[in-house]
């Protein structure tokens, strides 16, 4: 599960707002863990460094600068799409306009 | 792996964080700080979703320190004036400041400079719930039923103000401490009215004011230089009040009156700490306002029910607290008295000494007793006329039921 959308940093939330938050992540979190089905994942900083076209134009860009930005992933362990939308249903931040990518990870044959 | 936060650990530590912050590296940076902060919060939401630290208060605060000595230092190298900041030795002296009763020592400067003579009195109460409660300009608006550019103008007026005067980061000393101390128990009172008596839709926002009121109060019992009997009595009386709280509030979110209220419910640990602050806010010859008003409240407290309060004592109060302080609001509640007590009379003379428009919001109180008043003396017509108009101006949907439900029985009761 990828998390798109705008960053906390630029939506002013109080920190009673961000607490509130965070312990949705949390329960998130441990409900995937306990189900013994969360195989990892990681929150990315809001800074970008973007490299673009054969010249290798370097741009350094923050999150306020894009309309979005990938925030994080999750790696769940799944049947199928339909099992991990499921589990989507909790993520926190649908209320911010965010959205969440379900993508699978290509499995090669040997 | 346990998740639990403490309740309002974020925002309480913000307050904390920026107070401690101000402290070190002075006044004139609040606005470095203030980012660092919110920073801080944003980095620890995020990564605390992996693992939580085992102590995140201590995570906080490291992370919040850190957070301001990177950003001093990137500014270090492109400006120059800012080479007062070291990160050598003085890092020593810095973790000193973090002990707890500094912190709280901290709270109290943040406090008392945010209640400085020469804020405006209207901006005194956003700054200090921006900065020492970690309110954002949003929870601002909505708690104190304001347009957030209006907050916005506020905080900035504020900052103006504390820029162009050199306001001191500190608790100031002989003659001037009187006079501030009573801004700050005036903006904490006031923290706390707009919780407790709030036209607010929201509980959640109210119980939060109410509870940052007294936790801002408790810091003023601690030091001898800041208590005083008045602060003693204000603590009762928000002790009085908060004990009624959850009670206001019925199961279908209506408003409760005090005599629908169920009195098995008031939190009987809030009331004894109540008296017993009390008894140390009466060792004196002169009663404030507070003393008053907290008296009053322990009064309604008293009474086992409704029908039990001693509506003459109170009266005697109020007329006490108007003597000190005259104001529309005592007038308005001396006149619901009367016509608890069925003195009509009374009740018309004080309405009479009473400008609607002294109540602004509030105004629709005003009605509502006058329409109470005309019902008693059975003048039905006007009094409809009133309660009309007070519903009209409401601004509480939880009021605005309760006096639809109040007009409802009139008609009902003269149809039958």
């Amino acid at each position: 599960m990828i998390f798109v959308g705008k960053e906390y940093t630029d939506l002013g939330l109080s920190p009673e707002e961000m607490q509130g938050r965070m312990e949705k992540w949390f329960a998130w979190g441990s409900k995937m863990e306990n189900a013994g089905i969360l195989r990892g994942g990681e929150a990315l900083t809001p800074q970008i460094r973007r490299v673009v076209g054969k010249n290798r134009t370097v741009t350094d860009l923050t999150s306020a600068e894009v309309k979005e930005i990938v925030g994080g992933f999750y790696l769940v362990e799944a049947e199928d799409f339909d099992t991990v939308q499921e589990i989507a249903q909790d993520f926190p931040d649908y209320d911010l306009g965010n959205t969440v990518e379900i993508r699978e990870i290509m499995v090669f044959d040997r | 792996m346990e998740h639990k936060l403490v309740d309002h650990l974020f925002r309480h530590h913000s307050g904390k964080m920026v107070s401690v912050l101000i402290r070190i590296f002075g006044l004139q940076h609040l606005d470095i700080i203030e980012d660092a902060v919110q920073d801080t919060f944003i980095k620890a939401s995020l990564s605390w979703r992996k693992q939580q630290p085992e102590y995140p208060e201590a995570w906080l605060t490291k992370a919040a320190k850190n957070r301001v000595l990177d950003i001093f230092r990137t500014l270090k190298t492109q400006k120059k004036h800012y080479s007062t900041i070291t990160t050598g030795t003085d890092a020593i002296a810095i973790n000193e400041l973090f002990l707890d009763t500094e912190i709280e020592d901290a709270q109290l400067r943040m406090i008392f400079t945010a209640c400085h003579l020469q804020l405006d009195p209207r901006d005194r109460i956003s700054f200090a719930l921006k900065t020492v409660s970690g309110f954002s300009t949003k929870e601002i608006a909505s708690a104190l039923l304001a347009k957030e550019d209006t907050v916005k103008k506020r905080l900035m007026r504020a900052r103006k103000a504390i820029k162009k005067s050199d306001i001191q980061f500190n608790i100031p000393k002989g003659k001037a401490l009187p006079e501030r101390l009573e801004s700050v128990m005036e903006v904490l009172y006031l923290i706390f009215n707009e919780g407790f008596h709030s036209n607010n839709k929201e509980q959640l926002i109210r119980e939060d004011l109410c509870g940052e009121a007294m936790r801002l109060c408790q810091l003023l019992l601690k030091r001898k230089d800041t208590r005083s009997p008045e602060t003693y009595a204000l603590f009762a009386l928000m002790c009085f009040h908060s004990a009624r709280l959850e009670t206001k509030v019925g199961v279908n979110n209506e408003i409760l009156g005090l005599k629908q209220q169920d009195r098995s419910l008031w939190h009987f640990p809030l009331i004894e700490l109540g008296n017993n602050t009390m008894h140390k806010a009466v060792e004196t010859e002169s009663f404030s306002c507070y003393h008053y008003e907290a008296a009053i409240a322990a009064e309604h407290l008293r009474a086992k029910t409704f029908e039990d309060t001693n509506w003459n004592k109170i009266l005697k109060w109020y007329e006490a607290l108007d003597q000190l302080q005259p104001m529309s609001s005592h007038q308005l509640t001396m006149a619901v008295i009367c016509l608890q007590k069925e003195d009509y009379d009374g009740a018309k003379d004080h309405l009479k000494k009473i400008n609607p428009e002294d109540f602004e919001q509030r105004k629709y109180l005003y009605y509502a007793t006058k329409a109470d008043y005309y019902f008693n003396i059975k003048m039905l017509e006007k009094a409809l006329t009133n309660i009309d108009i007070a519903i009209e101006n409401v601004t509480n949907n939880l009021e605005r039921d309760y006096l639809l439900k109040k007009k409802t029985k009139w008609l009902n009761n003269t149809s039958n």
